[in-house]
């Protein structure tokens, strides 16, 4: 257990008993190698189970609102910027969470690391990670790589690792060893394409879709209590996994987030069938950046982008 | 009473394919409320019209080719065959589909689906009807049929309610069971409303205020869940058991003959088990699954 | 707890084809089927239609993601036909014509195809997924690497071997023993090619790789008394609540499981004419009960409940078998790792009710 860890366990379980949260999110040791699940927890005894390394990959903003009350919760610079967000969109109160920020250098991407090693997550006997090398134990070898190798794209361009906004923060903020070129390396790949070929790359990637929502289920962003999906007059899209209607789908919700979409990766590495669909929320975020000048998730204060109007709006056409 | 007994399930005389509608045309078209209609329809081929058999009770899968289908109960009687008939209210897509449509037009109809209301148990019985709103279209099918044998059953008791008088349903059937003297029949709305001289009060206290009695008695209850939840207390009050409370369900259903798994209270199917039950079967889910 | 009768051969018919020979046999076969292998060809481990050349498939595939129920019961697929004309409604069901064979599937996904046909074949048959089925001869392929996700043994099912197939290969090294399981298969082997005899020590080897296999599927369940377990649980809202806690309620363990069947149906119209087809839908999802009046399971708690009870309870009380054959992918793919087999061992003891 390591230093982190415990300073964890105790502030959580002080937390629950003086009352000042009626429960904790963090992540807990999952079932299968190599991966965490959320713990949700109002018992106290449950914080001993509490755990950061690098498989950490949730983001547990989505449960917030499950919640009723005050809640602590575990946060990534990724997992507090969508918090902020959310306070943002009225969505949360910034007294009802208690933000345990964890300075985050990097969550491993397991893919990445299949990839590299030929073999499934599940034949691999050990990743260890010691700063930026990561040591991989396989078939009875010690393969060493760089950290750049193998943690998520999100994380490769990630500028603010340790939140900015918290109650609490365990650790020294932090750089994480990125490589932002790298990370956005496929968005610029699909941008070299003629408009013809990216259109027949998208098809090809949406026929797979299998409208399991994963995506919108894991992203803190889509917070909607009935997405457009599921309007049926006027019916925007058909229910039927074409991959017109998904492509539309995805696109539609990609432009839904704009704004508030902090680039956590997590539909990505949701999406069973392997969509890269951080292709698209990332060049989303660039699009924004690039427009409004504008960071999800980086001032709770201001007012969210798409849904607020100033009149010193910067862009003509909209005067 | 095998209320689930599904053995003499009558399977419908199509081409083998359950999933394919046979044509109907819609032949007249009432306008109960502000949003609900009764359409009177018939099978295009002739054939069908005089095969098709169906039991008080049963439902149909009513299609609008292109946008969708829906579930609605058969709402005529099957004493009464020159016609079918269903009760449609306004809530959404194939709902307000249906709505445009004319008399006249086409629409595609899957059938006879579900079990029937307990002829056998009810035979020699008095009945008590409690409905409210939209709910008296099913178990207007069976006080037809019930009437149209009167002398097989006892006492017939209707208590039927609706939030204003613009809600109520079926008031040219209302008004000949008011003026059927083997009837006593009870309407009443929720609240006071200006120009209604009937009855006021909800229909689970008209029913406790009228104690029928439960001896040789069934009762048999259709309404919104809301209505149902509290007319149960009522009948055990008044000394109903559960197996003599008689209910038909609803749920959201798009299959209609138990495979695609949604409509399901346990490992009953409300399509295929139901839609009618007797509340002994459902007392154990009624908080949670219903 | 349903079981099937097998039928194994003596060890004079039993026969056995080299893996680098499988190319051939399954180009004999394409002459007459279309020939489904696992496949990465689309970006996901699935069964897609032979090229005509890859074999390279026996050297990375253990199982994939997409069960093979989806070539028996597809994602999408039309039902019928509609067009007006000025006589009315004309109507044309679309009758599945293909006669195809899943080549490499799995005992457990064999098994769950036998559990499924039983709610398809029940009371009104379903024709669409039932003419499918006889169109499909199986040949299933014996596991020598299952995940640590993998639990089939404790339902009942061998990793490596079923008599749910028409066919059955074992894996012994450079060559995979065949068996014949039905006459299905036996017509299939009658086409093929490239075959030669087996002998006993082959045999030996195919026992020996099947309790390898066996041996390897650590993970474990109890089943017993399950049902009723949970039938006493049904009103537990505080275990229901700290299962269904972490759950998302995405469509992933119910999509890509290869015992789900809900479906749900949708027309589609231009211009007069159309179709109605059916898709794969999920309990999981908020929409799946909603009526316009109320939902009955508009919390997530009552929609994990219903898909954890209509597996080891409710499935198993219409048709006595359980509705999971432990292949494991809910828990491999589920992104917050919510894992079924931790539920149903944490299932508290309450009295019957």
């Amino acid at each position: 257990m390591n230093d982190i860890e415990s300073k964890l366990r105790t502030e959580a379980r002080n937390l629950l008993e003086q009352g000042k949260v009626n429960a904790i999110i963090g992540f807990a040791p999952g079932s299968l190698k190599f991966t965490t699940t959320p713990l949700i927890t109002g018992d106290k005894e449950d914080t001993d189970r509490l755990v950061i390394n690098p498989f950490i990959a949730n983001n547990l903003s989505v449960f917030i609102h499950d919640i009723e009350g005050p809640v602590g919760i575990v946060a990534k610079g990724c997992d507090a910027r969508s918090i902020v967000s959310l306070i943002q969109d009225n969505q949360l109160a910034r007294e009802d969470v208690f933000i345990l920020g964890i300075p985050c250098p990097g969550v491993i991407d397991l893919r990445k690391v299949e990839k590299l090693v030929g073999r499934d997550r599940d034949e691999i006997d050990d990743i260890t990670r010691d700063n930026d090398r990561v040591t991989v134990a396989v078939g009875g070898e010690n393969k060493e790589f760089s950290i750049t190798e193998v943690l998520r794209d999100d994380c490769l361009s990630c500028e603010s690792p340790a939140p900015k906004e918290y109650d609490l923060l365990l650790g020294e903020d932090n750089v994480v060893v990125g490589d932002r070129e790298l990370s956005r390396s496929h968005i610029r790949e699909l941008e070299s394409l003629p408009p013809a070929e990216r259109w027949e790359f998208w098809k090809n990637e949406f026929s797979r879709c299998i409208r399991c929502y994963a995506c919108r289920q894991v992203c803190p962003a889509c917070f909607c209590e009935r997405c457009f999906v599921e309007e049926s007059e006027p019916q925007w899209i058909s229910p039927l996994p074409r991959w017109q209607d998904n492509l539309v789908f995805q696109a539609t919700r990609v432009i839904h987030v704009a704004g508030r979409c902090v680039d956590c990766g997590e539909c990505e590495r949701a999406c069973p069938v392997n969509i890269p669909l951080r292709s698209l929320t990332g060049k989303m975020d660039e699009i924004v950046e690039e427009l409004f000048g504008y960071k999800a998730g980086t001032d709770k204060d201001a007012p969210p982008l798409m849904t607020a109007y100033v009149p010193e709006e910067a862009e003509d056409f909209i005067r | 009473m095998a209320i689930t007994d599904i053995s003499n399930r009558k399977k419908f005389p199509a081409n083998g394919n359950v999933y394919l509608p046979n044509i109907a045309v819609i032949e007249k078209i009432i306008e109960e409320t502000a949003d609900t209609r009764t359409f009177h329809f018939n099978f295009k081929d002739e054939k069908l019209r005089e095969q098709f058999t169906f039991e008080s009770g049963q439902f149909g899968e009513y299609s609008v080719f292109g946008v969708g289908e829906a579930t609605f109960c058969i709402s005529s009687s099957p004493t009464r065959r020159d016609h079918l008939e269903c009760c449609v209210k306004r809530v959404g897509r194939v709902t307000n589909a249906l709505h445009r449509l004319g008399v006249g037009a086409e629409i595609g109809v899957r059938g006879p689906y579900g079990n029937s209301f307990p002829l056998d148990y009810l035979k020699g019985k008095n009945l008590v009807f409690v409905a409210g709103g939209i709910g008296l279209a099913p178990l207007r099918s069976l006080i037809w049929n019930v009437l149209d044998n009167r002398n097989d059953y006892g006492n017939i008791d209707i208590i039927y309610g609706a939030r204003t008088p613009g809600d109520l349903c079926f008031t040219y059937d209302l008004d000949a069971w008011e003026k059927d003297s083997s009837v006593k029949m009870t309407t009443t709305i929720d609240r006071e409303h200006e120009g209604w001289s009937g009855r006021v009060g909800f229909v689970p206290q008209v029913l406790e205020q009228a104690a029928p009695s439960a001896k040789n008695a069934a009762a048999i209850v259709c309404g919104p869940p809301v209505m149902i939840r509290f007319t149960f207390p009522v009948l055990e009050k008044l000394g109903f058991t559960p197996e003599q409370m008689i209910t038909t369900l609803e749920k959201r259903m798009k299959c209609g003959i138990g495979k695609c798994g949604r409509c399901n209270i346990g490992d009953l199917y409300v399509c295929r088990d139901g839609p009618v039950f007797s509340f002994a079967q459902i007392k154990d889910f009624i908080s949670s699954e219903y | 707890m349903y079981r099937r009768k097998r039928k194994i051969l003596s060890g004079d018919n039993m026969k056995k084809i080299k893996k680098k020979d499988i190319g051939k046999l399954l180009s004999k076969w394409q002459a007459d089927f279309t020939v489904f292998t696992p496949s990465r060809a689309t970006g996901v481990a699935r069964m897609e239609e032979w090229d005509g050349k890859d074999t390279d498939f026996l050297t990375w595939y253990r199982n994939t993601v997409i069960p093979p129920k989806n070539n028996i019961l597809p994602n999408m697929e039309a039902m019928f036909r509609f067009q007006k004309d000025e006589a009315g409604y004309q109507l044309e069901p679309v009758t599945p014509e293909q006669k195809q064979i899943i080549f490499g599937i799995r005992p457990c996904d064999a098994r769950a195809l036998t559990i499924i046909d039983m709610v398809f074949k029940d009371t009104y048959e379903d024709r669409y997924y039932l003419t499918r089925r006889q169109n499909t001869v199986l040949v299933g392929l014996g596991c020598t690497n299952p995940y640590e996700s993998c639990f089939c043994t404790s339902l009942g099912i061998h990793p490596a071997q079923s008599a749910d197939v028409d066919l059955m290969l074992t894996d012994i090294g450079n060559e995979l023993l065949i068996e014949e399981i039905t006459d299905k298969g036996k017509e299939l082997l009658g086409k093929s090619s490239g075959l030669t005899d087996a002998s006993s020590n082959d045999e030996d080897s195919a026992k020996q790789s099947r309790e390898t296999a066996y041996q390897k599927v650590t993970r474990k369940l109890d089943t017993t008394g399950i049902a009723d377990k949970l039938q006493a649980s049904f009103e537990d809202k505080d275990f229901w609540g700290k299962v269904a806690a972490k759950c998302v309620t995405c469509g992933i363990c119910t999509f890509l499981c290869p015992t789900c069947y809900c479906f749900d149906i949708n027309d589609e119209i231009s211009k007069g004419s159309g179709a109605r087809f059916r898709n794969w839908d999920s309990c999981s999802f908020s929409l799946y009960t909603k009526m316009p009046a109320e939902n009955p399971r508009e919390e997530k708690w009552q929609r994990v409940r219903q898909k954890v009870c209509h597996k080891y309870e409710f499935y198993p009380r219409l048709f006595d078998t359980i509705a999971c054959t432990g292949c494991g992918r809910c828990i491999r793919f589920c992104p917050v790792n919510w894992d079924i087999t931790q539920t149903l061992e944490s299932v508290p003891e309450h009295s019957a009710v």
